[in-house]
């Protein structure tokens, strides 16, 4: 184990504490037993020479007696040595000292002190008899009266003769030093027994600790095999030991991990679950023990599959293993979190496809892979046509179920090998690989047919069409991916400008056009900014007074670099740019500004009205109504004073955005500004749109005017135009009167107004300001 | 000592239960016997304290006097030849101890004894009357 890991110690804190605990007090007991033995030991070697003393006591007092008869009938006899032999013996018991030796008997003796009451009180009497005995003695031999001998020891002897009075005493004496032998005897019998129980005792003491300890130790290796047992089953770790027969112990775990039994995964079986490419490095892992750590995947019991990493830890040669253990985590939701990830770094989140990063990878491969070999690749750029109208007018939410409703079809006619991507807005792009022109053609037609029905969005029928650009690669032209999708983007801007809904190859050529276009944006842009347009104004004519009733404002672009620019040219990149509504504004804001100075300047006609083009693209964006409002308020013009023109398409197309251009123009009209359908009559019929629409005029296009004299069919539609508008309480205006002879026609018709170089071309606010201020009709 | 004197002295032990009859309080120490001169005859109960330092016995033969048969040795009493008399014998009592002994003794003269070797002759005896 490494250090700093943590290891489990089963006798740490409480159990070692108890271990040593247990040696404690079992040494502790040991050195108090072999204290005791030699304390016990020690008295008892004192006890001997002192029992052997007492003992002789008894002797002595006799010999004593004997030698007191013996010296009294003449004989040879020494009783004082003896007497004095026999005290100072009882004197040495009692307090320690040397006894004296006894001639042929025994050598002097030294002895302790006499220990325990008991003993010490019989040897107390033992010394009084034998002073007693011996001052008796002496009296005796001295001639004195015995009887008149002061005895201390409490006897009374009941003889008054010297020879029985001694026989008492010497029987006392030797009585009592039996006894105090006795008890010193049964002393140290008492000693070495007491000793032998507290041995006893301490020995039962420590096999109960040593047992206690033998348990105290089982029990904790039960705790520790348990606690490791309760690691092992409770973990949620896949835990297996593999030995030369395959898996030998497979843990509690898997049957949570994967629904198997332990059973099932023994042996071999084990291998049979994990994933074939996994298989022999982790066969080669659990049996040789070739790597520290490996992932792989376990089939679960439904069929799924689990990802696991794990630790392989070779314990062959640990002899409570004997296998090599492998510690298996399962990490399957961290792999399918990222693989989550990867795939939302790869993929639009809206559509499910590829993004413009993985369409780029893979088209960097494919690239590659062209460069290697001669099938060539293609790249279909397909942008939706009028999906900016159905997101700026019916929400994102259904701009989104539209763009994945697209998103489907389109999968629908490619193949699994390409790659289908979003690219951002309503841009889509496809990479196909071994496809030649033709094959890429048809593939971009049935793009197209794919769109032919009606999209479902939110229960709303939209019918949305597609431009597709289409870049088709060689092995010969080295270019990158960045490149080849910007040359799909020509061709899709060329098919766009060609009219939609269709798709075009990528030619040299196309280049030099998408630049231009890109060019003419950007001057468009900078023009607005340094205030390079102007507006001039073309009038009306009242027909019947021939007097001057209105003007239309025409924008002109003078560019520094380009010149005069033609509104034709300009105008549909300002609505495809969005630059129309920055135009539009200035239109609208000029166009006030002069008619309000031509009111203070010049007599106008009451009914005179300032016409301002707008274009369905800013009326479905809303907010034309505020604008023109505000306008009107800012340059304190009445609102019949203005009018708006718009195309018939405006009025023409279904949906939302129809409806909110209506609510606009509803609302403007409410307020009394007047409203004019401009080119009527090349749109599409509409005359049911008409109706709801808060119209004041019809203009009647100049196609029909340029040959109302001399084409009957122009004429008969003029006529009708004319007739529809006063049928349905309309002005009529005639545009592009350039003839006599088409302005003496549509008089005849009835027409009201006429505008047209005849009567007056497009001029500058001072001219028209001339004009008025003249007085003078324009038409002769 | 005192207080079994003063029990002797009364006869019969305050104390004493009517069934174990009066407690006479004997005294035994080297080499003299403490006892009551005088008892009421009936059940006493004998409770014989050795105060030592040597260990005692006390034996209670019907005499009246000290005049006892003795053996041989000249030192102790013939406890055979008094056998018939003797109404109890209480073996041998290690210093500090005390014995109880019960016993029914009739009117008359006794004599207490201890008979370990010299002690009846040095003064270990004294006479009791039972009345």
């Amino acid at each position: 184990m490494r250090r700093g890991q943590s290891r489990i110690r089963p006798l740490q804190s409480r159990g070692r504490r108890a271990v040593v605990a247990f040696i404690a007090i079992a040494a502790m007991l040991a050195a108090g037993e072999i204290a005791l033995t030699v304390h016990v030991a020690s008295r008892n070697a004192h006890r001997a020479p002192m029992l052997q003393v007492a003992a002789r006591q008894r002797t002595l007092a006799e010999r004593y007696t004997k030698a007191l008869l013996l010296d009294r009938t003449g004989a040879a006899a020494d009783p004082d040595v003896l007497g004095r032999t026999l005290i100072a013996s009882a004197k040495a018991l009692l307090d320690g000292g040397t006894a004296p030796e006894v001639a042929g008997d025994d050598d002097a003796t030294k002895l302790p002190a006499a220990q325990g009451r008991e003993i010490r009180a019989q040897l107390t009497q033992e010394l009084r008899l034998a002073n007693d005995l011996v001052a008796t003695g002496q009296a005796w031999l001295a001639g004195d009266q015995v009887d008149t001998v002061r005895l201390t020891a409490g006897e009374h002897p009941d003889s008054t003769m010297p020879a029985e009075r001694l026989r008492v005493l010497t029987a006392l004496t030797s009585n009592v030093s039996l006894n105090a032998a006795r008890s010193i005897g049964a002393s140290t019998d008492a000693n070495t027994a007491s000793t032998i129980r507290t041995q006893i005792a301490l020995g039962i003491v420590g096999l109960l600790l040593s047992v206690g300890l033998a348990l105290a130790l089982m029990v904790a290796g039960r705790r520790q095999v348990a606690h490791f047992r309760s690691l092992v089953v409770a973990s949620q770790d896949l835990v297996l030991i593999f030995g030369a027969q395959g898996a030998r112990y497979v843990s509690h775990s898997v049957e949570q991990l994967l629904g198997r039994g332990q059973r099932e995964l023994g042996g071999w079986s084990f291998f049979e679950c994990v994933h074939d490419e996994d298989r022999e490095p982790l066969r080669n892992a659990c049996l040789h023990a070739d790597r520290r750590t490996i992932g792989f995947r376990l089939a679960a019991a439904d069929g799924a599959w689990r990802h696991l990493e794990a630790h392989v830890t070779d314990l062959r040669d640990d002899r409570h293993v004997r296998g090599v253990v492998l510690n298996g985590r399962d990490i399957t939701e961290r792999v399918q979190l990222e693989q989550e990830l990867t795939h939302q770094a790869f993929h639009d989140s809206l559509t499910g496809l590829a993004n413009r990063g993985l369409l780029l990878d893979h088209l960097t491969q494919a690239l590659a892979r062209t460069r290697r070999s001669d099938h060539p690749l293609a790249v279909l750029l397909l942008d939706l046509d009028g999906f900016k109208q159905v997101n700026d007018s019916l929400g994102h939410a259904i701009g989104d179920d539209v763009l994945r409703a697209v998103a489907r079809r389109f999968a629908t006619v490619t193949r699994p090998s390409d790659t289908l991507a979003r690219l951002g807005g309503d841009e889509f792009a496809l990479l196909t690989e071994d496809i030649d022109e033709l094959r890429a053609g048809a593939l971009a037609a049935r793009l197209l047919d794919c769109l032919t029905e009606p999209v479902e969005a939110s229960g709303r029928t939209l019918r949305i069409g597609a431009s597709v650009g289409i870049v088709v690669h060689g092995r010969g032209d080295h270019i990158d991916a960045d490149d080849l999708l910007r040359r799909a983007d020509v061709a899709m801007y060329a098919a766009k400008a060609a009219g939609r809904n269709r798709f075009e190859f990528f030619r040299e050529e196309m280049g030099e056009r998408v630049g231009e276009l890109l060019s003419l944006e950007q001057d468009l842009r900078t023009g607005l900014e340094r205030g390079e347009f102007t507006v001039h104004y073309q009038p009306e004519i009242d027909l019947a007074t021939d007097a001057i009733v209105g003007a239309e404002a025409l924008v002109r672009w003078t560019s520094p670099t380009r010149g005069s620019v033609s509104p034709g040219y300009f105008i549909p990149i300002a609505e495809s740019s969005g630059l129309i509504s920055p135009l539009g504004e200035f239109v609208l804001n000029e166009a006030c500004r002069q008619v309000a100075a031509w009111r203070e300047q010049c007599p106008l006609d009451p009914r005179f009205t300032m016409w301002v083009n707008v274009s369905g693209a800013q009326l479905s964006q809303g907010g034309v109504a505020e604008l023109v409002q505000r306008t009107l308020e800012t340059f304190a013009l009445p609102a019949a004073m203005l009018g708006l023109e718009i195309t018939e398409s405006v009025i023409v197309e279904e949906g939302s955005a129809a409806e909110r251009a209506q609510a606009e123009l509803q609302i403007l009209h409410d307020r009394g500004v007047r409203v004019a359908i401009d080119d009527f009559g090349t749109g599409f019929s509409a005359l049911g749109q008409l109706r709801r629409f808060p119209v004041d005029v019809l203009k009647v296009d100049r196609s029909f005017i340029t040959g109302v004299h001399d084409e009957p069919k122009d004429a008969a539609i003029t006529a009708g135009l004319i007739n529809l508008a006063h049928a349905l309480g309309l002005l009529a205006i005639a545009e592009g009167v350039e003839t006599y002879e088409q302005l003496a026609s549509i008089r005849e018709l009835g027409c009201d107004l006429a505008q047209g170089f005849l009567l007056a071309r497009p001029m500058e606010p001072d001219r028209v300001r001339e004009l008025l201020l003249s007085g003078t009709g324009l038409v002769i | 000592m005192a207080a079994a004197a003063a029990l002797g002295g009364c006869g019969s032990a305050p104390s004493a239960s009517p069934t174990h009859g009066a407690v006479i309080g004997i005294g035994e120490r080297d080499f003299h016997i403490q006892a009551p001169q005088h008892i009421t005859a009936g059940l006493v109960t004998i409770r014989d304290h050795n105060a030592g330092p040597e260990k005692h016995e006390l034996i209670i033969v019907r005499a009246a006097s000290t005049q006892l048969p003795l053996r041989s040795d000249g030192l102790t009493v013939d406890e055979d030849r008094i056998k018939p008399r003797t109404v109890v014998s209480i073996p041998g009592i290690a210093p500090g101890h005390t014995q109880d002994t019960r016993l029914r003794l009739p009117p008359g003269h006794y004599l207490l004894f201890c008979n370990m070797a010299g002690h009846f002759r040095g003064g270990m005896h004294t006479e009791l009357v039972v009345s």
